[in-house]
């Protein structure tokens, strides 16, 4: 007969159940995401058209630094990266922040006003972004108009331009999204702390960044880690604003990846290593943010 | 025993040929399934087929599933790279470009049509040879994208000039002619998406050339014609002849809002110029300008077109093939039914048909189709390759390199070190 | 705070909403009007809208799609909060160094393009006989790292003292989950909602990859397809994009005072 194992210890037993809380989660993404990885992993080793595969060791990786078009990709996806995260982060904070102030009116409206950019979507977005910026566009009349510019400036036909407004789009559409998760956060903050702070003089700058931002650390974090993954795998603007171009200028990895896997001859061997060295450079700097971030006090 | 283990096998197989006998029999009603992406279009042109079979096959019915082509694109691949073809359909329709690509990578995913009774003579040579792989037929043509200078007769008429002027003259004289509209109304005559390669690749195919030799290698370095044809594009954009924008609904809009006096296009384009309702009878066509002092340039060339494809997962590839034989391959009605939609055959005998000698009321009293059928059998054939799409990227990032202060020459070589990296050499 | 203050406020409020609102309306005016007026970049509302309906329920099933992006939307919402919270909660209020490592790895999931796990994940679903069915639509976005991630952040600002003094009044650590966190994390669970609602209705690649017999049209493919021709009714276009967009802002609205006004006063 078995003993009944009476005496496990109460640290053991909790250790247990949060074992079987996670466990529906995790092994559903080791089955749909870290199979189907393995396997890209093997696929980038590999090279040949279509089904015809042969083992290829580490070509596909060191062929890459002879391609001009990867090179361009990944300086972009870190422009991108460097300028817009941070600007849409903050932006996001303060908007939040203002939002969570009780005594202000018509709060749902502003609310739900920030966020719509996220939920319009992508197709009419882009036509938007794409005809406010045209030579004839709106952008251009106003600027015109105010003296700024002489003649009408061709914003997507230039790279730095094109970028810039790639950029812009992409704050203007992820900004709301962010300070979702900012405002649900703050409802873990008691709103007394703030009055308490108040009553000893505390300026709304100083309870900013002495209540708000410490708290909201963890959040802050979640769309630190997020932002950062969704611009390194930056596809729906470059395929849809600017098509990559102006003459490829503008291209982001995901998007050569895609156009390497389905309208070009398929190279998945290549298209999988690709794949892999943004896996590679989310992760590390995934690594940084958790490092800083994720100490628990 | 072992007698007996033999015969039970043998039985129970025998058990299993009989049951997917009567499967069989039991699907007598004959349904295929299609994947095409336009309903006014190609979905249309197929509902017409199925109408003009069904008079001698009562049971038959299709299934057709509306795919953009990007989309028929990705699960072809995706069901061909991942060996399960089952998701596919019966029939396809794919894009001409793309058809040596896919056949080459995945030959197993497609029925070999050559012997299946399609008289494939019926069509003009020039567009079955995008379906043609190794001397084998792999599709059933469909529509073409012959190209058209479609004009402005308004515009025109104020520089004193009429649709007659432009009709089989070079691209010199395209070039000394646009200056003189735009000197007289301001009016560029033609605008284009920038970064993209098409108007190249129609200059290039009218003269016959290509990016790529007969053993599908790029040719690029070293080709004068594609030299002459890039030179011609600067010429066209510096002398503001030729607009650039920057994606597809603002070339739209610079005809809907008549901000050129005309377009270059595959026939397709009409549909879209025909959307401004108000511009009607102010438009004519023609054929397209003719690139200077090469051999075998012409004025005729094609841009986009599709075919139909019959898939390895297609259960009754007999009855396929009847049916696109009966129907795209062979019915005059049928064509005569889809040409108000646009649809142009390039299967030969339609082309005599009453239907194609009306005119059109929008393009001035025109008849257009017979002309477009005219200037489809006078196209050059076009050796795509199967690098097509690579080589289509290259030259659109050479010319808009050249166009930002570029020179032609080294664009190009690095137009072609960037296909032979896709290639591999 | 002093008045001017106060002003300019709610003037950068205002105006940031201008912005985030203009394209709605750009799209919502479009959709009143005919295709050749919206390429000519007209700004007012048109008359246009009831013959903008007509030709889009003429050429596409807009019915069938929205009811089948809502059926999959839902039920996808659901499951997915379900399993997602218990997961960050059991990460977050368990931690231990065995834990914050599975996080970690889990973390690695997102990071690869989903372009290049598709086809191995296709050749799964087609040995697993899941082609062309719900089950194959709606199992790899389940689980999300970023789910997981969003409800473990969240948990650690639940009290550990609350979760001690459950445990001596007896509660099973489960009864724990549902009668305390999950109440009081309400706020969280609302704004998870929404961005899951939304990413499940506006998933497209996947679906369009699975679901290959046509039976299953939701909304982004209706779009898609509108595109897809050789001619572009942007009227149309724009109408059947308002439909897309409307159900996302609706649910947004309806959540968005539980998650900005949360129940705070439960966690004390």
């Amino acid at each position: 007969m078995s003993q009944p194992r009476k005496k496990m210890s109460l640290s053991k037993k909790h250790s247990l159940s949060g074992w079987i809380f996670l466990a529906p989660a995790t092994i559903l993404i080791a089955a749909m995401s870290f199979l189907p990885m393995i396997r890209a992993l093997i696929l980038s080793f590999k090279t040949g058209v279509g089904v015809n595969m042969k083992w290829a060791g580490l070509y596909n990786y060191t062929r890459m630094f002879q391609d001009r078009i990867f090179k361009t990709a990944l300086v972009n996806n870190f422009l991108y990266l460097i300028i817009q995260v941070p600007v849409m982060l903050v932006l996001a904070l303060i908007l939040a922040s203002m939002l969570n102030n009780k005594d202000l009116r018509f709060k749902g409206l502003f609310r739900t006003a920030i966020f719509l950019p996220c939920a319009t979507s992508l197709v009419s977005y882009a036509i938007i972004f794409r005809s406010l910026f045209a030579v004839d566009g709106f952008v251009n009349n106003a600027l015109i108009h105010m003296g700024i510019l002489k003649t009408a400036y061709n914003f997507l036909g230039h790279p730095t331009s094109a970028r810039i407004i790639i950029i812009i789009a992409l704050i203007w559409r992820w900004t709301g999204y962010n300070m979702v998760f900012y405002l649900a956060g703050l409802q873990n903050i008691d709103y007394s702390v703030y009055e308490a702070a108040r009553i000893d003089g505390a300026s709304p700058m100083q309870s900013f960044f002495r209540i708000t931002i410490p708290l909201l650390k963890p959040t802050i974090l979640l769309t630190t880690i997020m932002s950062t993954n969704g611009t390194l795998q930056l596809f729906d603007e470059s395929v849809n604003l600017t098509s990559g171009g102006p003459a490829n200028a503008t291209i982001t990895m995901s998007h050569y990846i895609y156009n390497m896997s389905f309208q070009n001859v398929p190279n998945f061997g290549y298209a999988a290593a690709l794949s892999y060295v943004i896996l590679i450079l989310v992760a590390i700097l995934a690594f940084f943010q958790m490092k800083v971030g994720d100490k628990r006090e | 025993m072992k007698l007996r283990k033999i015969l039970s096998g043998v039985l129970a197989a025998a058990m299993v040929l009989g049951m997917t006998c009567v499967n069989v029999s039991a699907e007598e009603e004959e349904t295929l399934t299609v994947w095409c992406w336009d309903p006014a279009f190609n979905m249309n042109a197929m509902y017409e087929a199925e109408k003009v079979y069904q008079q001698d096959h009562p049971n038959f019915k299709l299934d057709v599933v509306e795919t953009p082509w990007e989309d028929v694109q990705t699960l072809l691949t995706t069901a061909a790279s991942s060996g399960d073809l089952s998701t596919l359909p019966d029939i396809l329709l794919m894009q001409d470009n793309a058809f040596q690509k896919n056949v080459i990578s995945y030959p197993e995913a497609f029925t070999d049509l050559t012997d299946s009774g399609i008289d494939f003579s019926q069509f003009a040579e020039a567009k079955t040879a995008y379906s043609v792989v190794d001397g084998k037929n792999y599709g059933v043509p469909f529509d073409n994208g012959t190209v058209v200078g479609a004009y402005r007769t308004d515009v025109l008429e104020q520089a004193g000039l009429t649709v007659d002027d432009f009709t089989d003259i070079t691209w010199t004289e395209y070039l000394e002619l646009g200056k003189k509209v735009l000197d007289a109304t301001g009016t560029p005559l033609l605008s284009m998406q920038a970064g993209e390669s098409d108007l190249i690749m129609m200059m290039l195919q009218s003269a016959g050339a290509s990016l790529f030799d007969e053993e599908g290698n790029p040719s690029m370095v070293g080709n004068d014609v594609l030299v002459d044809v890039m030179g011609t594009y600067q010429e066209l954009v510096k002398s503001g002849v030729m607009i650039e924008v920057n994606n597809w609904d603002e070339y739209i809009q610079t005809m809907n809002a008549g901000t050129v006096a005309g377009t270059i296009n595959g026939c397709w384009i009409m549909a879209s110029i025909q959307t401004a309702e108000d511009q009607s009878g102010n438009w004519a066509l023609t054929n397209m300008p003719s690139l200077d002092g090469v051999d075998g340039a012409t004025n005729y060339s094609n841009n986009g077109g599709s075919s139909w494809a019959v898939t390895s997962n297609c259960q009754n590839v007999e009855l396929a093939a009847d049916f696109l034989g009966a129907t795209f391959g062979g019915s005059v009605e049928l064509y005569e039914n889809i040409l108000p939609s646009g649809a142009l055959a390039t299967y030969l005998p339609a082309g005599e048909s009453d239907a194609y000698a009306e005119p059109s009321e929008f393009f001035g009293g025109d008849a257009v189709s017979a002309k477009l059928t005219e200037f489809a059998g006078k196209t050059p054939s076009n050796n795509t390759g199967v690098y097509y799409y690579e080589a289509r990227d290259a030259v659109a990032t050479a010319i808009a390199n050249v166009i930002a202060g570029g020179d032609i020459e080294s664009e190009i070589q690095t137009a072609e070190d960037t296909v032979k990296f896709a290639m591999g050499m | 705070m002093s008045k001017g203050k106060k002003a300019a406020q709610y003037i950068f409020l205002t105006i940031m909403s201008i912005i985030s609102v203009f394209p709605l309306y750009w799209m919502a005016c479009s959709a009143t009007n005919k295709s050749v007026d919206v390429v000519r970049g007209k700004l007012v509302p048109g008359t246009y809208l009831i013959e903008n309906f007509k030709n889009l329920i003429a050429s596409q099933n807009l019915g069938a799609a929205m009811v089948n992006s809502f059926k999959y939307s839902v039920i996808l919402t659901l499951i997915s909060l379900v399993v997602c919270s218990l997961a960050g909660y059991g990460f977050e209020i368990y931690h231990d160094k065995g834990k914050d490592l599975v996080m970690s790895i889990i973390l690695l999931a997102m990071m690869v393009p989903f372009a290049a796990i598709l086809i191995p994940l296709f050749q799964m679903f087609s040995s697993a006989k899941l082609l062309n069915t719900t089950i194959g639509f709606m199992l790899p976005t389940i689980s999300t790292p970023f789910l997981i991630m969003m409800f473990r952040q969240s948990a650690r600002s639940f009290p550990h003292d609350i979760i001690e003094a459950a445990r001596l009044d007896g509660l099973s650590e489960f009864q724990i989950f549902y009668r305390l966190f999950f109440p009081t994390m309400r706020s969280t669970y609302a704004a998870a909602m929404t961005i899951t609602f939304m990413n499940a209705w506006n998933s497209y690649l996947w679906p369009k990859v699975i679901m290959t017999n046509g039976k299953s049209l939701t909304m982004p493919m209706l779009v898609a397809n509108l595109v897809g021709g050789y001619v572009t009714d942007y009227g149309m276009l724009m109408l059947a994009v308002l439909f897309c967009s409307v159900p996302t802002i609706v649910v947004f609205f309806i959540l968005q005072k539980s998650f900005a006004e949360g129940i705070t006063g439960a966690v004390k």
